[in-house]
């Protein structure tokens, strides 16, 4: 089958859905390729280089659509593309079949197999063809850039002979795939960074990135994002207030503010009002990365950049991808050459479209004349359920103090207890046992209560050298044997003898393995 | 020499005894408290030597000396991974010197009985030493002296087979697999009873007689100990060995009180519960009570165990080094695997290679690991790893998650998930150092088998574990050239 790319038509893109690379690949699986000429010169690849790659130039859009069994591109397709639609085609590309009744009737009618790249499903499988995902990582890191194009300092803070430089405060609203992509780039240019996100799960991901996680002092049980396949989803009053309030408290301190704060299938939540815009300094920068949805800054212009009354540019781009056109495309052309892999499970050139197949059916917006969007929810969990962490309480001064009384009375009236029972068993066998026992039973019981009070006290890592140690000067009993040596019976001579023989072999083995242990241990 | 003065070296050699075990509390202060040790020992053994009731003192030194130098040609040549086993075989040495003790003391009391019913006053009077001793004490203290003697014979004899067998399971001569003769515990309880038995006779027979029936509780006695300590897993044997210890030192205690010697209580009282806490402390460590260790085995499972999904996927020496080259934090998780093959040395290579390179290498320490208490600090030490990168299971399991590369080196069960995760498991709730919350776990093992406990390992199948076969040593040797 023939595989074919057409060129981009929106207006400002400059990615294309097929690299040479990805060429190359789908030619192994036994595709033939397709592309339109010129398709590839904005993210700087040369009809030639696609020549090579073994990849056939076609010289119009009209002929590549009309030879392809397969369209692959990026943008979802114009009423005009739409047109040169046929039976049994199969087109992949971003679709938005949400909001694109017109364009899946059109696929309808057609016949055409559609498969949408913004719906595979969020699961480990599928991540290699989450073009969602790629787009979003140059978003963020192209945020960043963006930002620090029209911020006028350094981001890393510097000690100079010309003075001395702070470093830039960056917010970072949103940590997703863009948000951990903006942070990454915003810390390793040096950046101090902040970041938020209404999943508290995300914190440990935001501080393994190097960024400080922003907590709300906000008590109601907080949403658990594996239960929405890993997206946010809308918040309650209380809990917008109290974010609310965060954002303002930081507003007048941070010089960036990034916000990637989207719900899916609604319009952007507004986390980023005009009275905290105001509160901004001047030459502060925002990029609104939600812009193409209404952005989570109502001052946010879509595809413009702006600059407020107090001097805060506001960046409203959205298309950051577009931007980076030679990666965004190696990126999705890579995205798409997965999904097609999948599609032929043979690698004989021929599609197999396989509607059990979880990320195909969740793909596929209309299959064989029929809509086939939304899809139902696959099989696989996407995410598994976070356990429930116990909430770790911060104890008042009070409440500490009191337990730790409560700690200190507990443990007075144990030790009180043993004492009393001792003292009471002590007095007991004091009562039959005759006084030359009773002098030795003192000297066992002190110390026994010595050897427990030493004990606990021993390192960990040298509990072989005490075991050691407490084995060579248990040959103490050498002492039993040397008294009755001289005994008059030669029964009593000869065990005597044999015990202090072997109690010999015990004190000079016993201390000097431990001598030999010890002088191993070494500080670096 | 006056008893005063031999009273007053018992005096200082039992307080540098007490300094000798605190002075363990640090690792530099420790090499000073073993020298507390042995001048203690000396002081001890000299003063009784010179001291009133010693006769055939010429005889002593030339065993004592004669054993010692057994003792240090042994301890000279042991191999520090033979630690465990030596230090169980010194323990049976001193349970039998404690049963040849008593019995001791007894043919003594048997020979002052005769005399006294034969009314040989004269020869009462000639006794000297420790059989002077015992015939000057009246009737309430020569029962309380049956007591004394008969409890020593008896702990010691179960030191004795006990540390007989924990030597043969540590040396690999006995198998270390827990192993019962039918009757299990009710053949220990019926021996425990008969010896019970015996010592009430014992106590009820006039002063003097009744050898035969402390012949017969130390064989009953001996029977204990060698069953007590087969049908305990080798998993356990770091309870067992601290144990044993325990033992031994009750056993010196018991013997102190039958000859009246208060340095032989202090040291026996000391050395006992030094070796309760440790078991304590190794129990805790596995969170399983001391009954269940001894009784031995593991306790039976409440319900069918988890099943372990996935499968073991192999690496080799190219895809570790490449890991390790990424890595900046390393976590070394080493077990008796490691000792079984010799590889410290190797391991200590590999650490200094990777530290020389920056990176930040730490050692995680079971409390278990090993076969004795502290048994891989002691490996590792041998190796010249600096004991400041040697963490405990606490100090250092909350660092995992931000950790770049575990590497499991011969441990199983004190890495095993399903203590955490599986309420069935047999170790489930034993604390578990968490190593598959690093980025990557390369574990080395031998082959696919399930650990000394016989339970699976989940680690082995996690997505994020990658299994590196092979002999721990060679294994690690081969990682060497490749990080450079």
């Amino acid at each position: 089958m023939k595989i074919g790319t057409p060129k981009e038509i929106y207006k400002g893109e400059a990615r294309v859905a097929m690299s040479p690379d990805s060429a190359r690949q789908l030619q192994k699986l036994g595709y033939e390729c397709l592309i339109e000429t010129g398709a590839g010169v904005a993210a700087a690849y040369s009809d030639a280089s696609y020549q090579e790659a073994g990849v056939r130039v076609v010289d119009s859009a009209a002929a590549l659509w009309a030879e392809a069994d397969i369209i692959a591109k990026v943008r979802q397709p114009e009423t005009s593309e739409l047109k040169h639609l046929s039976a049994n085609k199969t087109l992949i590309s971003f679709f938005n079949p949400a909001g694109n009744s017109k364009g899946m009737e059109a696929a309808k009618d057609a016949a055409v197999n559609v498969i949408a790249m913004e719906m595979v499903p969020r699961i480990s499988r599928a991540q290699k063809m989450d073009a969602l995902s790629s787009m979003a990582n140059i978003a963020g890191y192209r945020a960043v850039i963006e930002a620090g194009n029209n911020f006028g300092r350094f981001f890393t803070g510097q000690v100079t002979a010309a003075g001395k430089v702070p470093p830039a405060k960056v917010l970072i609203v949103g940590a997703g795939v863009a948000g951990l992509a903006a942070i990454g780039t915003a810390t390793s240019l040096g950046a101090i960074t902040l970041a938020f996100d209404v999943r508290p799960e995300v914190a440990e991901q935001v501080e393994s990135m190097g960024a400080e996680f922003v907590y709300l002092d906000f008590d109601e049980e907080q949403q658990d994002g594996a239960a929405t396949g890993g997206y946010a989803s809308v918040q309650s009053e209380e809990f917008r207030n109290a974010q609310l309030a965060k954002f303002r408290e930081l507003a007048s301190d941070v010089d960036i503010v990034i916000t990637t704060a989207l719900i899916p299938n609604r319009e952007a939540p507004e986390l980023w009002t005009k009275d905290m815009v105001e509160a901004m300094k001047p030459g502060s920068v925002i990029v609104d990365l939600a812009a193409e949805k209404g952005g989570n800054c109502k001052l946010t212009v879509a595809d413009k950049k702006i600059v407020t009354d107090n001097g805060v540019t506001i960046i409203g781009y959205t298309d950051f991808p577009s931007r980076m056109a030679t990666q965004a495309s190696n990126l999705y052309a890579t995205n798409i050459r997965h999904m097609i892999t999948d599609l032929t499970p043979a690698k004989d050139g021929q599609i197999v479209h396989d509607m059990e197949d979880d990320v195909i059916r969740g793909a596929t917006v209309t299959f064989q004349g029929e809509i086939t969007y939304p899809p139902p929810p696959p099989k696989v969990a996407a995410i598994a359920a976070q356990k429930p962490k116990e909430p770790v309480k911060e104890l008042t001064p009070e409440e500490m103090k009191a337990n730790e009384i409560a700690v200190f009375k507990t443990q007075t009236k144990q030790q009180v207890m043993l004492i009393v029972v001792g003292a009471a068993l002590l007095l007991g066998v004091g009562l039959v046992a005759p006084v030359s026992f009773m002098q030795h039973f003192i000297v066992f019981v002190l110390s026994v209560f010595i050897g427990f009070q030493v004990i606990w006290n021993v390192s960990h890592s040298l509990h072989t050298p005490l075991m050691a140690v407490t084995n060579a000067i248990s040959s103490i009993v050498i002492l039993g044997s040397l008294l009755q040596i001289g005994s008059g019976s030669t029964l009593v001579v000869i065990l005597s003898a044999v015990s202090v023989f072997m109690a010999g072999i015990n004190i000079f083995g016993g201390f000097l393995v431990t001598r030999r242990m010890l002088a191993m241990f070494q500080k670096s | 020499m006056e008893a005063g003065f031999t009273t007053a070296v018992y005096v200082v050699a039992a307080i540098l005894f007490i300094l000798s075990l605190g002075g363990l509390s640090g690792q530099e202060s420790a090499k000073r408290a073993v020298w507390y040790g042995i001048f203690g020992m000396g002081l001890a053994v000299l003063a009784t030597l010179i001291g009133p009731g010693h006769y055939n003192w010429l005889m002593s030194i030339i065993l004592i000396a004669s054993g010692g130098l057994i003792g240090y040609v042994v301890a000279k040549r042991v191999q520090m991974t033979e630690m465990p086993q030596l230090v169980a075989a010194m323990h049976s040495l001193v349970g039998l010197v404690a049963v040849f003790v008593g019995v001791n003391a007894q043919i003594e009391l048997a020979s002052i009985a005769a005399l006294r019913d034969a009314g040989d006053q004269a020869a009462l009077d000639a006794l000297t030493g420790f059989a002077k001793k015992l015939a000057q004490k009246d009737a309430v203290e020569l029962q309380i002296l049956k007591v004394e003697v008969f409890l020593g014979v008896f702990i010691g004899a179960v030191t004795f087979t006990g540390s007989v067998i924990a030597f043969g399971k540590l040396a690999g001569r006995v198998t270390s697999a827990a192993k019962k003769l039918p009757g299990g515990h009710l053949l220990n309880a019926g021996a425990a009873a008969g010896s019970l038995g015996l010592m009430i006779m014992f106590l009820m027979a006039p002063a003097g007689t009744g050898m035969w029936m402390l012949i017969a509780m130390t064989l009953l006695a001996f029977f204990i100990g060698y069953h007590l300590i087969m049908g305990i897993g080798g998993a356990d044997m770091p309870v067992v060995v601290s144990m044993l210890n325990s033992y031994s030192g009750w056993a010196a205690a018991a013997i102190g009180f039958s000859l009246g010697n208060d340095l032989l209580i202090v040291v026996g009282a000391l050395v006992g519960s030094s070796g309760a806490i440790l078991s304590y402390i190794m129990c805790k460590a596995m969170n399983r009570s001391f009954i269940s260790v001894i009784l031995g085995g593991f306790g039976g499972a409440a319900g069918p165990q988890m099943e372990v999904e996935g499968e073991q996927i192999a690496i080799d020496a190219d895809g570790v080094a490449q890991a390790l080259e990424d890595a900046d934090s390393v976590i070394i998780i080493p077990g008796y695997g490691m000792a079984v093959a010799q590889a410290q040395q190797s391991v200590a290579e590999l650490t200094r290679r990777l530290r020389a390179k920056g990176k930040n290498v730490r050692f995680a320490i079971h409390p278990v690991a090993g076969r004795l208490p502290g048994h891989m600090n002691v490996l590792l030490a041998e190796a010249k790893v600096p004991y400041d990168i040697v963490m405990e299971m606490d100090e250092i399991n909350d660092d995992f998650p931000n950790t770049d590369v575990a590497i499991v080196i011969g441990s199983n069960d004190i890495v095993n998930p399903a203590a955490q995760d599986d309420p069935n498991s047999p170790i489930a709730g034993m604390p578990v150092l968490e190593c598959w919350k690093a980025k990557q776990v390369f574990v080395s093992k031998r082959g696919q088998g399930a650990g000394y406990s016989g339970i699976e390992n989940p680690l082995f199948f996690k997505d994020n574990t990658r299994m590196f076969y092979g002999d721990a040593k060679d294994s690690i040797n081969k990682l060497l050239p490749m990080i450079e």
